[in-house]
């Protein structure tokens, strides 16, 4: 999708012109891989810390995952400039609607606002990848993702980023079973959930480059949110 | 006393040396002229009725409408310049439904209440635009719904100040109405119970005959939501209070 | 939409103990358009040795006769059968003679010695850059991508070919799901020293 807008916006440019214009270029594709896995009473969110652009290494300590509240948390990847304002918007936007309604956000109200406000830049949009993970009202885990006009659709498990295109499949494969006739495991637990998440990026970080350096993962919880660290390779 | 207040009670915005705003006094007092409306808060649900004033046999009853549905969870009523009404009735269906396109969750009650009451409060706001109007609104509202804390009765008055309420009265019958509710409430009333109650009191506050053409009565449960009671369920429903 | 990918197909070797897998899609499109559901990518050489070719279909089907003329002038002049390494150099250099005006394909070239059980498995890209299948598996077409991710984290080294067939069939088809180019079922060689069962999984078709 990114290639596709930014080989549309050179087009455009040459288009407009017959001589060489330097264009304007308001987006850069920083890399990063989101992904989240849901389940009866948790969820897990992981990104990966690497922010890159092309074949540079910018940071290794990019934490894409911002927690919202006791319940909810974003990851957000693309476009770093976009992601950080975006994120910023949304604490406004949260805190406002902690004041006019006397309650913390739900987890599903939270994912329809940010689907509007990425629609509000519709014609000049966030360069974005979004997930919201949390809890919903009954305390199942609830995945959202979007695209960055905030499309956006309700998941079990999604991966979404540089490295979504390796890691959803193999999801799909271990949590999806779309393929299998073996009976479904037992309920899926956290701590499977965790081991999925780190089997999943630490194959995407052998073959994908902008994807590595550290996995960071929150885990949600009715208790809270809490946080983990693990080592992706760093070449 | 009138000679007292009549330098200053011309604008909306001065204050009298007493530090009173009287336009904003005479707006509450307007209610009075109002039409009794009563609104009542069980565990169960919420209900609302109010008095219709059929002045003339020639005229069409059901035109008058008293209470409004604001969202499929909220309804009001309201009591005094029933054209100031519309704004405010309107301003609190748009912002239900616009919370509702922003967060895919209904509005609460009380949010709904706020947001009516930042309108009333603009009056005079010259900066403003829009629906701001140059003199306070002159009705009061009894906001009931179910939300996610259960079901809520809230009461705004023309200064926009709101206060939530487990029973309340508004309009001409309101200080006999108010005495009543305080004796006959209690926490644990059923729904059918209320009604009865809220009926009973209306009927004595009324200075026409109750009948199911001059009362209208909406209820509000966790489960269906806003209700308005059809002619029949009123007519049933006061065979049931004692005459 | 690039020419490479304009019919679309996935391919894909896995390599396990003394045993392998050759794994394509069934999916012949035009652009959106499925325009076969039996379209097989993997081209027999001999019952050890097999050669993938997913891209534009017609260059593959010009460089699979290209290429089994070339091994049938190698096995009649040298008398002995092609090797895994040299059918690799053969379609490499195929390959690289339209370095300017390429074919529009990649190629798997994937092996077994029948007296060892040594596997071989090679993947190069357009012009013949060969990647040696180290890891134990290589992949290639439309869902390269989705393919690398699955197997990745399904793979395991010394698996025995039953369950060779089913991680290999895992991966392949859950990588398919994800890409609208791939799919419609799959066809899995899977070669033993004594052995070769060719299986063809059904799968979502869409």
């Amino acid at each position: 999708m990114f290639k596709e807008m930014q080989s549309l916006a050179n087009a455009q440019m040459t288009d407009a012109s017959p001589h060489k214009v330097a264009g304007f270029y308001p987006y850069a594709d920083n890399g990063g891989t989101l992904a989240a896995i849901a389940g009866d009473g948790f969820v897990v969110i992981g990104g990966d810390t690497r922010l890159t652009t092309g074949y540079q290494i910018y940071s290794r300590e990019a934490s894409k995952l911002t927690k919202l509240t006791d319940k909810t948390i974003i990851g957000s990847c693309g476009c770093w400039c976009d992601s950080l304002t975006f994120t910023k918007g949304l604490h406004i936007r949260l805190q406002y609607y902690l004041y006019e309604n006397n309650k913390p956000i739900s987890t599903n109200a939270t994912a329809q606002l940010v689907s509007n406000m990425l629609y509000q830049k519709r014609f000049f949009p966030y360069y974005v990848s979004t997930i919201v993970a949390g809890l919903d009202a009954d305390n199942q885990g609830a995945v959202y993702s979007y695209d960055p006009v905030g499309s956006t659709e309700r998941h079990r498990y999604r991966a979404q980023g540089t490295a979504g295109s390796l890691i959803q499949p193999f999801l799909d494969c271990v949590l999806g079973r779309g393929n299998q006739t073996a009976p479904e495991p037992e309920k899926l637990t956290k701590e499977q959930a965790m081991i999925y998440l780190k089997d999943a990026f630490m194959s995407a970080a052998e073959r994908e480059i902008g994807c590595g350096d550290f996995l960071q993962i929150m885990i949600v919880t009715p208790q809270g949110v809490e946080e983990e660290r693990f080592k992706l390779r760093k070449d | 006393m009138f000679l007292t207040r009549s330098e200053y009670d011309r604008g909306v915005n001065t204050f009298s040396p007493e530090g009173r705003l009287f336009q904003v006094e005479y707006a509450i007092e307007a209610i009075k002229l109002g039409t009794t409306a009563i609104g009542i808060a069980t565990l169960e649900g919420v209900i609302l009725a109010v008095e219709k004033r059929v002045t003339s046999p020639l005229m069409e009853p059901a035109t008058t409408e008293k209470i409004a549905e604001i969202d499929a969870h909220i309804g009001c009523a309201c009591s005094g310049l029933m054209a100031d009404s519309r704004t405010l009735v309107d301003r609190a269906r748009v912002e239900a439904q616009n919370h509702w396109f922003l967060y895919n969750e209904n509005m609460s009650v009380e949010s709904v209440t706020q947001s009516v009451s930042n309108l009333a409060i603009q009056f005079g706001d010259s900066d403003s635009d829009g629906n701001a109007m140059s003199r306070p609104f002159g009705v009061a509202i009894l906001f009931a719904g179910c939300d996610e804390d259960g079901p809520q009765l809230f009461y705004m008055d023309p200064s926009g100040t709101y206060v939530q309420c487990d029973a309340k009265a508004i309009g001409s019958g309101c200080e006999g109405a108010q005495q009543a509710l305080q004796e006959a409430y209690s926490k644990s009333l059923s729904l059918t119970a209320a009604l009865k109650v809220l009926l009973t009191i209306l009927k004595q506050v009324m200075e026409e005959k109750l009948n199911s053409s001059n009362v209208e009565v909406a209820i509000i449960t966790p489960a269906a939501g806003y209700r308005m009671l059809s002619k029949e369920e009123i007519e049933n429903a006061i065979k049931e209070i004692p005459a | 939409m690039s020419i490479e990918s304009y019919n679309g197909g996935a391919v894909m070797a896995m390599a396990g103990k003394e045993c392998l897998a050759v794994v394509c899609d069934k999916r012949l499109g035009a652009r959106l358009t499925t325009i076969g559901m039996n379209h097989s990518k993997i081209y027999e050489i001999n019952p050890y040795l097999y050669v993938c070719l997913p891209g534009l279909a017609t260059d593959a089907l010009t460089v699979y006769q290209r290429l089994r003329f070339r091994v049938n002038m190698y096995e009649l002049k040298e008398s002995r059968k092609i090797s895994p390494q040299v059918l690799c150099s053969m379609l490499s250099n195929l390959l690289y003679e339209h370095r300017f005006g390429n074919y529009f394909i990649g190629g798997v070239v994937a092996g077994l010695d029948p007296a060892t059980g040594k596997t071989y498995l090679y993947a190069m890209d357009c012009l013949g850059a060969i990647t040696i299948g180290t890891e134990g598996f290589v992949t290639g077409g439309h869902c390269e991508e989705q393919l690398y991710g699955t197997c990745e984290a399904l793979y395991r080294p010394d698996l025995g070919p039953e369950e060779l067939l089913e991680v290999a069939s895992q991966a392949f088809l859950s990588a398919c799901d994800r890409d609208a180019g791939s799919g419609w079922g799959a066809f899995v060689y899977i070669v033993t020293k004594n052995k070769v069962e060719l299986k063809s999984l059904k799968a979502r078709m869409d």
